[in-house]
């Protein structure tokens, strides 16, 4: 049987965005709230 | 915790890649298409493992009603369907050149196909309730009903007759498989595993810091 080394890059390929793609969502989401619960400037 | 255990994934990842690449054999009948299976079971390992985490959760909080241990089973199911979704998506990917379709309705894909959208319901359904501790509720049963299909996704191969091949290494007596090849199976578990706690951990801090901010 071919050895659809393709297929192996696709799976391998798939899995690294899907993982990369939730850890880098996991991290705007904590960036929002950190900006969010900045305390505002006073004024002078 | 959380940064040490992403480094830990990390590293654990790339020794799972030199495993899996470098240490395990080709296989004889289906050549170096197999390799998609160090990714493809332990995901879907991984993924029963959070389900697990998250019933517990979802039980403590319908006991105790407290809001961690709510928080727990929405990262763990979470994460769970992230897991699921990839084996699912290299499950297909690895059953074109095998079966020569990406995709058939027999009893195990059809099963676990069952359980992934009942988990991405509890994620919608967490979202489309407003009443924080009504979704929660809502959510912890129909995780515990959603988990109930698990064994009827293991079992489905013994049961029916399948495409799928029956389990090699969750079975009752000892593996068929070469050495080298369960050796590679599980330091690939052991990575996804660091990786899914990782994402867990992160996930339920979080969903913590939301409910704070929300407050």
């Amino acid at each position: 049987m071919p050895d659809n080394w393709t297929f192996v890059a696709a799976a391998y390929g798939l899995a690294a965005v899907v993982f990369g793609g939730y850890w880098r969502w996991l991290v705007r989401k904590e960036r929002e709230l950190a900006a969010l619960r900045l305390p505002r400037p006073s004024r002078p | 915790m959380s940064t040490a255990l992403g480094w830990l994934a990390a590293v654990g990842l790339a020794a799972g890649l030199v495993m899996g690449f470098g240490v395990a054999p080709r296989e004889v009948t289906q050549g170096n298409v197999q390799r998609i299976m160090y990714l493809h079971v332990p995901a879907v390992w991984v993924a029963y493992l959070a389900f697990a985490v998250g019933v517990a959760g979802s039980i403590a909080y319908l006991a105790g009603r407290r809001p961690g241990a709510d928080r727990l089973a929405h990262a763990a199911c979470e994460v769970g369907t992230v897991f699921l979704g990839v084996n699912i998506a290299t499950g297909a990917i690895w059953g074109k050149p095998t079966w020569g379709t990406w995709w058939t309705w027999d009893a195990r894909l059809t099963s676990v196909a069952v359980v992934f959208v009942m988990f991405v319901a509890y994620l919608l359904l967490r979202q489309a309730i407003e009443d924080r501790e009504r979704a929660a509720r809502y959510a912890a049963v129909l995780s515990i009903v959603a988990a109930l299909n698990i064994p009827l996704v293991h079992f489905s191969v013994y049961w029916w007759r399948t495409l799928h091949q029956p389990p090699s290494l969750l079975k009752p007596g000892s593996s068929t498989m070469p050495p080298e090849i369960v050796a590679a199976l599980l330091v690939n578990f052991a990575a996804l595993a660091l990786l899914g706690a990782y994402f867990v951990t992160r996930r339920a801090r979080l969903l913590a810091a939301e409910e704070e901010a929300l407050a």
